[in-house]
């Protein structure tokens, strides 16, 4: 054992801004998840299993456009699904060995603590969807080809997204410490995003089928969402010292 | 000599349970108080309110001046804390965890203070080493430099010595020897002699109340045994 004096022991400390707490907290989560890739396999694997049970499922539809009116909800079942065995797993490490408990020992805002883990649960979704949402046309390409306005899928999944991983975060700190997590985190999470979740399909739909569907339902039901986002992660930011106290 | 601790008329109560009850004591800066008693004692729940991870129910708490409710986050900067979990990460190395804490603080020179605290607790040769690795004894002693990584002038103990062999609670014992100049302890402990060796300050707490609060050396030694056999014998809430 070496013993110290106590002059390295002293410090002078000079108080982080909070942009620079979300960094360090932000890094932890993609630093940890590169050293473990817990969620993005559990997530990405679950995703695939997804598809093929879609696969199986609509392997006796008839070929054509009605499949695109669907698709873009079976889509949104696979996020939701997916996005839900990430949130529940988010926060089981913070609290396996009480991290949480020294994170909310840290003098910080406690919002910063939920801005970093929305952050990092977004980075990790849109992971999994970047991988899983082309496979899952791949998998359908023989059922219906999708319009050539397609590409636009990109600005729902990532609006549904950004409110999922709001959302989220902020219930699974809450079902954390609850007996059958799992299921309750999905018994409050469904209702809650159901709002952002009908606005998302109507403008996923809308991108798939294109032409007169894609001019009367896109903007709207996108800038709904949109709005969701804003007001949802507002109310998740202010709650959270009251919800980890 | 100012006051590093306040505690005044502090309750906590879960439903109709009252864990702790009127509980008051001062305690000046540079004190060393160890907290005895029974399992349900409230030991722990007032170790939490200390830290500001619970409030009070009733009463209030000042650290170092600044009322714990108030102004939690300055308090916060003020304190730290070793607790029966590690709050360490067990995918990231001992150097990383510090230093990760160490940053949320805004302590300068991280990676230095993270090398030489983990000196200090003997575990410098293992600091790039994932703290899933180590025993329960080397998680202990990072979870205490981790608590030392802000520099606290007011630091909560809660068991310390549970899972050290005798070389790390002779290693602990260095440590708190090192740090222990114009800083303020607070231990709970079931270990009346190794709490009496270390403490000045005396908290004997039973069914949730303070059954004696003593500076050490006012207290017969005879009379606090007799005391403590009495409360560890019939104490539990």
């Amino acid at each position: 054992m070496s013993r110290t004096t106590d002059t390295p022991l002293k410090v002078e400390r000079k108080h982080p801004s909070s942009f620079s707490q979300y960094k360090v907290l932000l890094t932890k989560d993609l630093l940890r998840e590169v050293r473990t890739k817990e969620m993005l396999v559990s997530m990405g694997v679950y995703a695939l299993l997804v598809i093929v049970v879609f696969g199986v499922a609509l392997g006796f539809a008839a070929p054509g456009t009605d499949f695109l009116e669907v698709s873009g909800g079976l889509l949104w079942v696979m996020v939701v699904f997916t996005s839900l065995l990430g949130l529940n797993r988010s926060f089981s490490v913070e609290k396996e060995c009480g991290c949480l408990e020294g994170l909310l020992l840290a003098p910080m805002d406690r919002g910063v603590i939920f801005l970093a883990k929305a952050t990092s649960n977004l980075i990790f979704l849109l992971i999994v969807e970047v991988i899983a949402v082309p496979l899952f046309w791949l998998f359908f390409s023989s059922v219906a080809l999708p319009a050539e306005t397609a590409p636009l899928i990109a600005l729902p999944l990532l609006v549904g997204s950004v409110g999922i991983a709001g959302v989220g975060t902020l219930l699974s700190t809450i079902t954390t410490n609850v007996k059958g997590k799992d299921v309750m985190l999905a018994l409050l999470f469904i209702p809650v995003v159901f709002p952002l979740l009908y606005a998302c399909v109507a403008a996923t739909v809308a991108v798939l089928v294109g032409g007169d569907v894609m001019a009367e339902s896109f903007a709207t039901p996108l800038a709904l969402a949109a709005l969701y986002d804003v007001v949802m992660i507002l109310i998740s930011w202010f709650l959270y010292d009251f919800v980890v106290s | 000599m100012p006051d590093a601790i306040r505690v005044e008329g502090v309750c906590k109560t879960f439903g109709t349970r009252k864990a702790v009850d009127d509980i008051s004591f001062v305690l000046p800066e540079g004190a060393f108080l160890t907290i005895f008693g029974p399992n349900g004692a409230g030991k722990t729940t007032l170790l939490s309110m200390l830290s500001t991870l619970s409030r009070p129910s009733k009463g209030t708490i000042y650290i170092c001046g600044i009322d714990a409710k108030e102004e939690s986050e300055s308090v916060r900067a003020s304190i730290g804390v070793v607790s029966h979990s590690s709050m360490l990460y067990p995918d990231l190395t001992a150097e990383e965890n510090l230093v990760l804490y160490g940053r949320l603080y805004g302590v300068p020179d991280v990676k230095n203070r993270a090398v030489n605290l983990l000196d200090a607790v003997g575990l410098k040769h293992r600091r790039l080493d994932q703290v899933r690795t180590f025993s329960r004894g080397m998680i202990q002693r990072v979870s205490i430099a981790r608590a030392l990584m802000n520099d606290p002038r007011v630091v909560l103990f809660d068991e310390p010595y549970s899972g050290l062999d005798p070389h790390a609670t002779q290693v602990f014992d260095n440590l708190i020897s090192d740090v222990r100049k114009d800083r303020t302890f607070v231990m709970v402990s079931h270990d009346l002699k190794k709490g009496m060796q270390l403490a000045d300050h005396v908290l004997l707490m039973a069914r949730g109340r303070a059954v004696c609060f003593g500076r050490k050396d006012k207290l017969e030694p005879d009379e606090l045994n007799h005391l403590y056999e009495q409360t560890i014998g019939g104490g539990v809430a």
